[in-house]
């Protein structure tokens, strides 16, 4: 394809940013996401009440006492990214309109977040979104349906069927997952060369 | 163009033919000798007699086997109908206007009465006759979207309008080019055109999309859409890639001929009275290259295009392995000859 070919299901992360135009603030991160919340309060605080979700789980560096001296706020931390989205879960049940999300990790955590917000009826697009520590993707096998994750490499063999496949850039939110397709089916056993492409 | 419907096949064996008749009607999608993406949508209105625009579904000679194929494309992998919880409403829509313009259009195949909620709908092709209560699902055999998708040619995707944009929030998909319903389920306009070369710089989306937000119940729209199939297949999903994607190998200059089929979309789209939803659906025409040349107008016409296409849009289309074979075989048709414009066979 031509140079600025590019598939527009592919989501763009940006860095977080407080909107002053809310009710309340929820904060959602794992691991390296960490350092996404510390700068972002570093940017002046909003006056609204905040709320702060914190897994270390899968961080390479441990931000928790930065976090601990930094958030002037409710600081929730959780051993595992599970235990902290069913604590999301519950918030959830109980929070109102107006609620601004920011979240940061890895891009399944993201869309593990933004999924259970979808729950209760907030928009993708409500929720701010700064990819950290990793661009491993989740990938869809679109023969045996089944997702592999922590991809980091532009062919991945299916967890599901064992088939080699490509990833593409293509891009399912629902899923939070790229479409992975065969990569030898017109010509069986001539896979390209594998490389680390999503470090 | 009568309705004798054949038997035939779009696997396998693969012995689907065009009668001189459903050639005569193909959907020639070019008009001029280049080809590039454009905003296409014109109204959806009647057709002269017998072309596939005549009616607002077009039922045909292959009305039965492809029904068929569909059947059993469904059977294998049931995630190709999927519909997200809220589009009920819409489901129930699809399933009226279905019924009706079948009903209206051919009496002779199709008759749905109605005695207020009390429905009975009978499609003789296909030997079913049911009776059911409209806006009550456990009274049919299964959600009305898949049942009446069943009953129709070609694929059929439902889209909900909200934030400002369209989602494929249900669809019925077994004939299509290489896309899969399971993994665009949900998506908005944006996401699932996301593949498509080239349509950023020339702003096609954005104003396609324009122009259907705004579309009326009263004036539906349509417009082709095509690329190439090897084998008149019509599941030339990538679900089943490894299935039909080694085809691409076996095309040459003397097989052309028979292997190579243009295939093109009639999509048509109409909006929903109930539920605002858009019925977007892809009637799939398919037609070998030795058909085709039966018309040398349309072969010449078609040697330029695909000779020249942009080197994006044949790797889009997934024709780059057999183009040079399949310019190669059309030359001979081509004697450089000016043919104007316009799409017609002669
Ligand atoms: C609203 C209903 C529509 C739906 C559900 C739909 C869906 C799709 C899908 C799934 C693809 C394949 C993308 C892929 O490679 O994965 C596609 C391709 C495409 N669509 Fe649409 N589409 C719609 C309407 C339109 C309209 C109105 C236009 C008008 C410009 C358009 C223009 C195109 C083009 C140019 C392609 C590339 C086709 C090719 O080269 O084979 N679509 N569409």
């Amino acid at each position: 394809m031509e140079r600025g070919y590019w598939i527009r299901s592919k989501p763009v992360y940006t860095a977080l940013l407080w909107n002053d135009k809310a009710t309340a603030h929820a904060v959602l991160a794992a691991g390296d996401g960490g350092l996404a919340v510390l700068k972002l309060f570093q940017q002046a605080l909003p006056e609204q009440p905040i709320t702060v979700f914190y897994s270390p789980a899968g961080a390479d560096k441990d931000y928790l006492p930065a976090l601990q001296a930094a958030v002037d706020a409710d600081l929730r931390v959780f051993a595992t990214t599970a235990e902290l989205l069913a604590a999301w879960a519950d918030y959830l049940a109980t929070a109102r309109m107006g609620l601004r999300i920011y979240t940061a990790g890895t891009e399944k955590f993201m869309w593990d977040v933004t999924d259970a917000a979808a729950d209760f009826g907030i928009l993708n697009q409500d929720v701010m979104k700064e990819l950290t520590g990793s661009l491993a993707r989740s990938v869809y096998c679109v023969h045996c349906k089944s997702l592999t994750h922590e991809v980091t490499s532009n062919i991945a063999t299916c967890s599901g069927c064992g088939r080699q496949l490509f990833v593409r850039d293509h891009f399912s939110r629902r899923m939070g997952a790229y479409m992975g397709l065969m990569v030898d089916a017109e010509n069986p056993g001539e896979v390209p060369q594998i490389e680390e492409i999503y470090p | 163009m009568s309705l004798a419907f054949k038997q035939e096949t779009f696997r396998d064996d693969y012995t689907f033919r065009n009668s001189p008749e459903a050639i005569r009607r193909f959907p020639f999608p070019f008009p001029e000798d280049q080809y590039m993406y454009s905003v296409n949508i014109e109204p959806h209105t009647a057709g002269p007699k017998g072309a596939v625009t005549e009616f607002t579904l077009d039922v045909d000679e292959h009305y039965v086997a492809e029904c068929r194929d569909k059947a059993i494309t469904l059977e294998q992998d049931p995630g190709r109908c999927a519909s997200l919880p809220h589009m009920m409403d819409a489901e129930w829509d699809f399933l009226e206007f279905t019924m009706e313009s079948l009903a209206r259009d051919y009496p002779e195949q199709f008759s749905l009465s109605k005695n207020g909620k009390a429905w009975t709908w009978i499609n003789r092709p296909l030997g079913i006759e049911q009776s059911f209560v409209f806006g009550d699902a456990a009274t049919l055999p299964m959600g009305p979207f898949e049942y009446m998708g069943r009953q129709v040619q070609g694929d059929f995707v439902l889209l909900d309008q909200r934030e400002d944009t369209l989602f494929a929030d249900a669809g019925i998909v077994t004939s299509q080019a290489d896309w899969s319903l399971a993994f665009n389920v949900g998506m908005s306009w944006n996401e699932w055109h996301g593949p498509v070369p080239q349509v950023t710089k020339l702003g096609v989306m954005d104003r396609a999309l324009k122009f259907l937000m705004s579309l009326q119940q009263a004036n539906p729209v349509r417009r082709l859409n095509w690329t190439m199939t090897i084998n008149p297949r019509l599941d030339t999903s990538p679900e089943n890639y490894p299935l039909w994607g080694g085809d691409r190998n076996k095309v040459n200059e003397q097989n052309a001929g028979e292997l190579a089929h243009l295939r093109v979309e009639l999509q048509t789209l109409f909006r929903m009275p109930r539920s605002n939803a858009i019925v977007f659906s892809i009637r799939c025409y398919l037609i070998s290259m030795q058909e085709m040349a039966t018309y040398p107008r349309w072969a010449k016409r078609f040697h330029r295009v695909l000779r020249d296409l942009h080197p994006d849009l044949v790797e889009y289309k997934g024709i780059t392995k057999y183009q040079q074979a399949v310019v190669a075989w059309l030359s001979r048709f081509d004697d450089g000859a000016d043919i104007g414009t316009g799409t017609q066979p002669e």
